[in-house]
């Protein structure tokens, strides 16, 4: 667990981590629209300086940055390959046990792997610098313009910063219960199939029978302070756009412009 | 024979910045077929301590000495399963285990888990039900629907089921109503001397430990304070009252006596006694 550090909150203080959740997430979704523009590798040239430049900025180091793609790693090389194999146009590049690699596909296929990076990179500066409930409290006011069309902004923020606040819980859980079972002699290792199956129902039920249970408590103390689901409320937060903010937003609308114009010229 | 803790350390997520010691360098020595009592306040280790002792925890520095086991830091150990099996640990809310479609078939999977046969391992747990005081017509209930406090007799008949030497109870008490608790610690001194069982009872109740326990063992910041026979501790309870424990009612009783007036020697230790002790006085004035 300590070790994996993809989309998790790093606890600095910086220019980045005081700025608006909601403008974050805006300036993140516009960065990630930019990436699929195809704007060749001076438009990604351009991207990576900036967001480099806000990473640096954020106080992470490219140390964090590097762990959090190391999950991804993997799928990437194994999308490379598939891809070089696969793909069959342009000109042969070279030939390696009778398979043909295509100039063309590994253009492409190194095109897919950067933008992999480039979108890992760009969601790690907003998850990395914006707290979890922040975060929430952003999505839903953001989603405040939907509600004219039914979405039900509060419900999913108060879904996700519930869902959020108990992961560290189960986890707990899950490793009692499993104690409690390997004192009865559970072996979560070995074992024939259907000892292990029983292992694993030995886990999973006490688990569903403690997640329910915390749910109704939870329920019952939200209802006991007086929370009903699409009451207008009032917020402990309020979240406050500064120029900074604005200028966040307008950098990034920038940059997708100037990715547009740049595919265009190509 | 008894258990034996030494120089045991357990460091939880060592080699990381959460790095924390629970246990350092821990010196102990529990008595077989005596009750013995862990105290300490929350945090302190009790909960780390007792897990050792079924090898769930196996210790980052020290050995420990089970049930004629040898269990040392740094090598894999043989035979975990079959300790688990001899020295029976139940947890904290214990009732969170519990997941058969009958409470027979849930007190049973503890034995059947060791090897033991269906037939044997549904007899095992009839007992273990008559022990905890559940009649048949709950054999066939689902344990997920009876009461908090019945719940908690079926996971303790669970471990109870697999027969073991040594009972590690980790505050077996906690939430249940008076009369159960009562009767539980009951059945604990039952097992203790007519079964002959160990019996190692993790508690913040200085009335059970007084009445019900032979040795004490108190855990402080991961450091063993004091390990004594009960009647030892609570003789003289400034000892106590200096680790901020609050001695049980009748040694209070004891005291103010003796600060009103009364000589009561600290070798009276229960009611009984000091009843005697009273009338004596009493009437030597009168």
């Amino acid at each position: 667990m300590g070790e994996f550090t993809l989309g998790r909150y790093m606890p600095l203080d910086s220019p980045i981590h005081r700025m608006d959740p909601r403008a974050k997430i805006m300036a993140m979704l516009l960065c990630l629209i930019a990436i699929f523009i195809p704007a060749g590798w001076i438009g990604y040239g351009v991207m990576f300086v900036v967001i480099s430049g806000v990473i640096l900025r954020a106080g992470l180091s490219f140390r964090f940055v590097w762990k959090s793609m190391k999950p991804m790693m993997i799928m990437m090389i194994f999308l490379f390959i598939m891809n070089c194999v696969v793909l069959r146009t342009g000109d042969v590049l070279f030939t390696v046990f009778g398979i043909s690699i295509y100039k063309e596909a590994v253009l492409q296929t190194l095109y897919i792997v950067v933008r992999l990076l480039l979108m890992v990179m760009i969601t790690t500066c907003l998850t990395a610098t914006t707290k979890p409930l922040d975060m929430t409290l952003g999505i839903e006011d953001l989603l405040k313009p939907f509600e004219r069309i039914h979405v039900p902004a509060h419900e999913i923020a108060m879904l996700i910063s519930i869902a959020l606040r108990f992961i560290p819980d189960l986890i707990e859980e899950t490793q009692r219960i499993m104690k409690a079972q390997e004192s009865r002699g559970v072996d979560l290792k070995e074992g024939s199939l259907k000892e292990k199956i029983m292992a694993i129902l030995s886990l999973i039920v006490p688990l569903f029978v403690s997640a329910f249970q915390r749910a109704e408590d939870l329920a019952n103390a939200m209802e006991a302070r007086g929370y009903a689901p699409g009451e207008p409320r009032t917020r402990y937060k309020v979240l406050k756009m500064t120029t900074a903010d604005w200028l966040l937003i307008g950098c990034a609308a920038l940059l997708l412009a100037a990715m547009i114009v740049l595919a265009r010229m190509a | 024979m008894s258990i034996t803790f030494e120089n045991v350390s357990y460091i939880y997520s060592e080699g990381t910045p959460f790095r924390y010691e629970a246990l350092s360098e821990i010196n102990l020595e529990i008595e077989e077929g005596k009750m013995t009592a862990v105290i300490g306040e929350t945090g302190s280790g009790k909960s780390t301590l007792v897990q050792h002792l079924n090898a769930l925890l196996l210790p980052t520095k020290g050995t420990v000495h089970i049930l004629g086991r040898t269990i040392e830091a740094g090598t894999q150990p043989k035979g975990l399963k079959s300790l688990r099996g001899d020295a029976g640990l139940v947890f904290q809310f214990p009732e969170y285990q519990l997941f058969e479609e009958t409470v027979i078939k849930d007190i049973a999977f503890g034995p059947k888990n060791f090897g033991i046969s269906e037939e044997e391992a549904l007899k095992r747990a009839r007992n273990a039900m008559k022990l905890v005081g559940l009649d048949e017509q709950y054999e066939e209930r689902s344990p997920l629907e009876l009461s908090g406090g019945q719940k908690r007799r079926v996971a303790i008949a669970g471990i109870l089921a697999m027969d073991p030497k040594v009972l590690v109870l980790d505050e077996p008490t906690a939430g249940l109503d008076p009369m159960s608790t009562v009767r539980m610690m009951e059945l604990f001194r039952k097992l203790n001397k007519e079964h002959g069982k160990t019996v190692l009872i993790v508690t913040h109740d200085m009335e059970q430990v007084f009445r019900y326990c032979d040795n004490v063992i108190v855990v402080e910041h991961g450091r063993i304070r004091t390990q004594s026979s009960v009647s030892e501790f609570f003789r003289d309870s400034s000892v106590c009252r200096g680790m901020n424990i609050l001695p049980p009612a009748m040694i209070r009783m004891r005291d103010l006596l003796n600060e009103n007036g009364f000589d009561i020697a600290d070798t009276v230790m229960d009611t009984e006694a000091l009843v005697n002790a009273v009338e004596r006085q009493v009437k030597r004035h009168g």
